[in-house]
């Protein structure tokens, strides 16, 4: 039979923006260890719901780990304690009985609370919407295999490209940046015969936005790569900096 | 196309204006390093050498002014960056740790901003001590001078003082952190990848950062040690 | 109501060429007076907005999730079909086409599937030009692979995150076009019901999901891109938020919902482990080309896996098709675990689980082969369910993964309300009582990018441009206050039980009764539980927090109170067809070998259900819609 287990939990609460947000304790008995953590909080929620106190918000979707609705960070950690996973992903036989567990919301300027543990994370869409994008015309593009690409670079750019958006790396960044991401979508789009038309116009663009969005400085602590969970590496920041000193440098 | 001062405001360019001031920087710690191991030359060596750098007239107020920038451009760039960093995250967590894996944080990469702080409070002090310190005069006929400072005295009657000896070693300690995760840091912000040549680089750093600093810690520890007559100095 | 299904005359080939001919255009200079809502981000929704911003009419996007590149298209594994033929292996779009209606067990339109065929090679350009990493061979060309049993490699792929990519390409041109400011975009807003004025289409009525508030937009045409309804069985593969609410409420207001009982399983998933699980996990099918599917032969065998004797095990799928396998279609796949599991032999805690076993590839290939194929499969089932497939077999049930039924479309991809349209998973239109693999991406995008570009232009050109009546209309007011009433309602019903506790029996009820196997009798019953549930729903629900802020279980709970309708319609759907066809299987239509038997005579329709009124049972008339095949011939499908 599957282990069952106490866990002793505390949460933010925090009831909007402006509210100054607090922490609440509740203690779950009968964690089941084949839960996944989104479920242990679902599990807590019925329970509060049913003794008449308010449940507390966080945000999920796929619950596969591919969305990236889910940005918890659990014990300081975002999405928890195991590598390369998205905290619907993290089970709960991770866990001991009797564990303590924190769990907070992702802390950025540009992440402000909507309300406990949800986050507004649409300084991501803002920095897409600068650049993170191919200037092609729908229902005109021409044969596929016109333009070759060399097997490794496209291996390459769908590895930057697999990034879920979830901001974890910001949530564990010490200052609180967005490099991880926007470097991650600089590097999958110039990386490609498609993209590269547009590199440099791309990478001034998107990197002005995360600035005007609030992130922080990249301090190369590579923190956002040991939390990422599809393992998204730093190489991104390095391709976005390359990228950027040569349009900087050699203009149009 | 951003214009150039626009680059260097942006984060990428503020982290590669870090990186470059920093490898500019950490050249000069190896000048500086060899300069100052000729106290362990003939007994005028090191007075030549500081005699030369003085002789050098308007050229060295260039160098020095350029150094002076680098210094500066450097602090403040870690400064603002640190301040940032309290402007994008207001509300620190509850608790915070690690992940470690590909993590670079570190004792060395979390400090940064206290050595580094450190490091600028003992620019000051280490520049009017030496720099402008008294000095008697003497002659060095090798260059035909009669009017060269005597810092090679200065410098052995100071480090024979516990507070003076001891408070640079602790500086320079607390420099090889800096150093550790600034000699890699500054690579990858101009753009290294994060891969196995940049293991070997982390490696690297830590090696030059202790090697280098242990040479400027060496000259302190010898001369309080050997209450400056051990056999490495001569007279 | 009448049908009509506008399907072009002429040769199936020209179709869709002498249409785009005969169609209206909108001049560039009106272009920019109309305005399109477009209600959901995913491949459908984002593809149709940017498409729509990229042609020059102004477009206002809605989506539940916080950003648009959420959207559960982005879960999507496999791949993408396509008739590109790369391999030279004697693919075509009539064969794409003809293995598509053939997998659909003859149960879709020939001109639409045939469309779909012709334009699946645009849609592999244009995410080529967008920059989606397709995987390549080394010589610099696209690769393809072999999917699904299909007889020819003409799946396109970015190794198992193919939905992501092709997401992450539609997004990103969408968010090239709110650059612009021809798209505003509304992330985090419920559409709540669609608004009509003299019979048109004109409009929504939304809740924006942080503050509360409910906001009516106005527009000349609205598209619905909301995906599937497969939640209503509570678990299965879909996102947690993925709902029918969008769909429904048009449903309640004159758009007809087709074929509802067409639900697809699939049979490779992470089985069930408590009451507390929320959702399934899907492995993909490629994992039977070496496992073994086996059961115990002995009832209540409750010894390790590894220690039961060749002999004592059950391989039933190839006991039983010695042709096919273990690579039986999905549908067989799964009603062949159920079965074995309703006869007591299933395996696990719950017993609702069978093994799927790779002891002999492992001693066959090496254990290198194995993970090579499939390490990352392996490590996922690992990290889920906490067990080493490499040292015993894994275990597996099937989970409701697609659903084929959908809001009515004719050829434009026009409900039955004028102005509306309903694309992707959303209608009903192309796959008929079963999707084939990888072609949900692929009908996805070419309704978004190829499709409803154009048509929407016919239905447009014939609207005055510019033409307003106002948010302040009754309709809107109307609508907004029934949308408002519900809310209230809900929230002060202040019961005993959760949401997700009604969710649950309502799932149950809908997987034991309307799922893998179907019997009137069955059906009967599920009926009067739904409704009985129903009636509990609406006096005992407890809904927590307030209405002016951000309340997940609010969203729930008017989500699930119209999976209680749609359970109901399924179950009629359902009891009204009676053959047994793709994935809808009646237990009383089948061959003597126990496969299913269609009844073209009598069920070559599509049913088309007009709801009439809700009054403690749901009221619904049925509209066929014959569907003729001209250009194939059916046949009994078999897999012996």
């Amino acid at each position: 039979m599957s282990k069952e287990m106490t866990i002793h939990l505390k949460y933010w609460k925090q009831n909007g923006p402006n509210d100054a947000g607090h922490f609440e304790e509740y203690t779950l008995d009968n964690v089941n260890e084949h839960m996944s953590f989104l479920e242990m909080l679902d599990v807590l929620n019925e329970e509060l719901m049913l003794a008449d106190k308010e449940p507390v918000e966080f945000d999920y979707d796929c619950r596969e780990g591919i969305c990236g609705s889910c940005n918890l960070v659990i014990n300081g950690q975002a999405h928890g304690p195991k590598a390369r996973v998205a905290a619907c992903q993290l089970h709960m036989r991770n866990y001991k009985d009797g564990d303590h567990i924190t769990i907070e919301p992702p802390r950025a300027a540009a992440f402000p609370v909507i309300k406990d543990l949800v986050v507004d994370r649409s300084a991501f869409d803002r920095i897409i919407e600068a650049g993170g994008y191919v200037s092609v015309k729908t229902g005109s593009a021409g044969e596929a295999n016109a333009i070759l690409v060399e097997k490794e670079k496209a291996d390459a750019a769908f590895d930057y490209a697999t990034c879920i958006g979830c901001g974890a790396c910001v949530a564990a960044c010490p200052n609180a940046s967005a490099s991880l991401f926007t470097g991650a979508k600089i590097a999958h789009l110039n990386k490609l015969p498609q993209g590269e038309v547009e590199r440099k116009n791309r990478v001034v663009a998107m990197v002005d936005q995360m600035k005007e969005e609030g992130f922080g400085d990249c301090s190369n602590f590579a923190e956002c790569e040991a939390v990422c969970p599809v393992g998204i590496s730093i190489s991104a920041i390095a391709e976005m900096r390359r990228d950027y000193m040569k349009a900087a440098l050699r203009g149009d | 196309m951003p214009s150039f001062i626009k680059a260097l405001n942006s984060q990428v360019g503020r982290k590669i204006m870090t990186g470059i001031t920093g490898i500019g920087l950490m050249l000069f710690l190896i000048g500086h390093l060899a300069g100052n191991l000729t106290i362990f030359g003939e007994s005028d060596a090191f007075n030549i050498y500081t005699y030369t750098l003085e002789s050098l007239g308007p050229l060295l107020y260039v160098i020095e002014a350029g150094l002076a920038f680098f210094f500066l451009y450097h602090a403040i760039l870690g400064i603002s960056i640190w301040r940032q960093r309290k402007k994008a995250r207001p509300e620190g967590y509850k608790k915070y740790q690690t992940k470690g894996g590909p993590s670079h944080q570190s004792l060395a990469s979390r400090s940064m901003i206290i050595s580094g702080s450190v490091i600028l409070l003992f620019l000051v002090f280490h520049i009017w001590h030496f720099k402008f310190g008294p000095t008697e005069t003497i002659a060095l006929e090798s260059v035909g001078t009669t009017e060269a400072r005597d810092l090679r005295a200065l410098v052995i009657a100071e480090f024979q003082k516990p507070l003076v000896a001891f408070g640079y070693i602790a500086v320079l300690a607390l420099a090889i952190l800096h150093l550790a995760h600034g000699a890699w840091s500054a690579f990858t912000s101009l753009g290294m990848k994060h891969n196995q040549t940049s293991k070997k680089v982390q490696i690297g750093a830590y090696i030059f950062a202790i090697v280098l600093m242990l040479g400027f810690i060496f000259i302190p520890l010898y001369i309080f040690l050997t209450g400056g007559e051990g056999s490495l100095i001569a007279y | 109501m009448k049908l009509d299904s506008k399907v072009p005359g002429g040769p199936l080939e020209q179709k869709w060429d002498k249409h785009l001919k005969d169609i209206n255009l909108v001049a560039p200079n009106n272009k920019r007076k109309y305005e399109i809502i477009v209600v959901g981000t995913g491949l459908a929704g984002g593809a149709a907005a940017a498409s729509f911003a990229e042609l020059g009419y102004n477009v206002r996007s809605f989506c539940i999730q916080d950003s648009a590149r959420r959207a559960h298209s982005i879960a999507a594994q496999g791949g993408i079909n396509a008739a590109k033929n790369y391999p030279n292996d004697g693919d075509s779009i009539w064969r794409l086409f003809y293995d598509t209606i053939k997998g659909g067990d003859y149960r879709s339109r020939e001109s639409n599937v045939y469309r779909l065929a012709q334009v699946s090679n645009e849609i592999i350009d244009q995410a080529v030009a967008q920059g989606v990493p397709f995987a390549r061979e080394y010589g610099g060309t696209l690769a393809n692979r072999s999917f699904g049993g299909a007889q020819v490699s003409r799946t396109f792929y970015a190794r198992g995150q193919t939905g992501q990519q092709l997401l992450l390409g539609a997004y990103q041109a969408m968010m090239r076009q709110v650059h612009t400011g021809k798209i505003k975009y509304h992330p985090r807003h419920e559409m709540l019901d669609v608004v009509v004025i003299d019979g048109q289409a004109r409009g929504i009525i939304t809740r924006d999901l942080v503050s509360g508030e409910l906001n009516r937009y106005e527009a000349d045409a609205v598209v619905l891109a909301t995906g599937g309804y497969g939640n209503v069985f509570y678990l299965s593969t879909n996102a947690k938020n993925s709902n029918v609410t969008a769909a429904w409420r048009a449903h309640k207001k004159g758009a007809a919902f087709a074929n509802p009982c067409y639900v697809q399983v699939h049979p490779t998933c992470i089985p069930v482990s408590g009451d507390y699980q929320s959702k399934l996990t899907l492995m993909s099918e490629s994992l039977r080309n070496d496992g073994r599917v086996w059961v115990p032969r002995k009832k209540g065998d409750d010894r390790h896996p590894n220690d039961i004797p060749e002999e004592e095990r059950y391989y039933y799928l190839e006991e039983r098709y010695p042709a096919f396998g273990n690579l039986v279609p999905r549908d067989v796949a799964s009603r062949n675990a159920k079965m074995v599991c309703d006869d007591g032999l299933g395996v696990g805690e719950t017993g609702l689980a069978v093994y799927l076993d790779f002891r002999d590839a492992i001693k066959r290939d090496g254990r290198d082969t194995i993970e090579a194929k499939y390490g990352n499969l392996f490590e996922m089932y690992e990290n889920i369910a906490g067990e080493n497939p490499y040292k015993q077999p894994m275990k597996i049930y099937p989970a409701v993964h697609y659903t084929m039924g959908g809001l009515w479309v004719d050829y434009n991809l026009q409900t039955t309300i004028p102005g509306l349209y309903a694309a992707g998973e959303a209608n009903f239109s192309d796959h008929g009582a079963n999707r084939l693999g990888a072609s949900a991406l692929m009908q996805g995008l070419s309704d978004g990018y190829f499709v409803l570009p154009y048509t929407i232009g016919d239905y447009l050109a014939k609207q005055e441009p510019g033409k307003r009546y106002g948010t302040d209309h009754e309709a809107f007011a109307e609508a907004e206050n029934a949308a408002q009433s519900k809310i209230d309602k809900l929230l002060n019903v202040n019961g005993n039980r959760t949401i997700i506790d009604f969710h649950r029996t309502l799932g149950k009820i809908v997987w034991d009764k309307i799922g893998i196997a179907r019997n009137a009798e069955g059906l009967k019953s599920a009926i009067e539980e739904i409704r009985e549930l129903r009636e509990e729903f609406w006096q005992n629900v407890k809904v927590p927090g307030e209405k002016n802020n951000y309340n997940k279980y609010l969203e729930f709970a008017g989500r699930v109170a119209d999976f209680f309708e749609l359970a109901e319609l399924m179950a009629q759907d359902a009891l009204d067809r009676e053959e047994s066809a793709g994935c809808h299987l009646r237990e009383e239509y089948q061959t003597e070998e126990g496969e299913a038997l269609r009844n073209d005579e009598e069920y070559s329709y599509v049913a088309a259900w007009e709801y009439k009124g809700l009054n403690g049972k749901l009221e619904e008339q049925l509209h066929k819609e014959n569907l003729e095949f001209e250009f194939v011939e059916l046949k009994q499908r078999s897999y012996k």
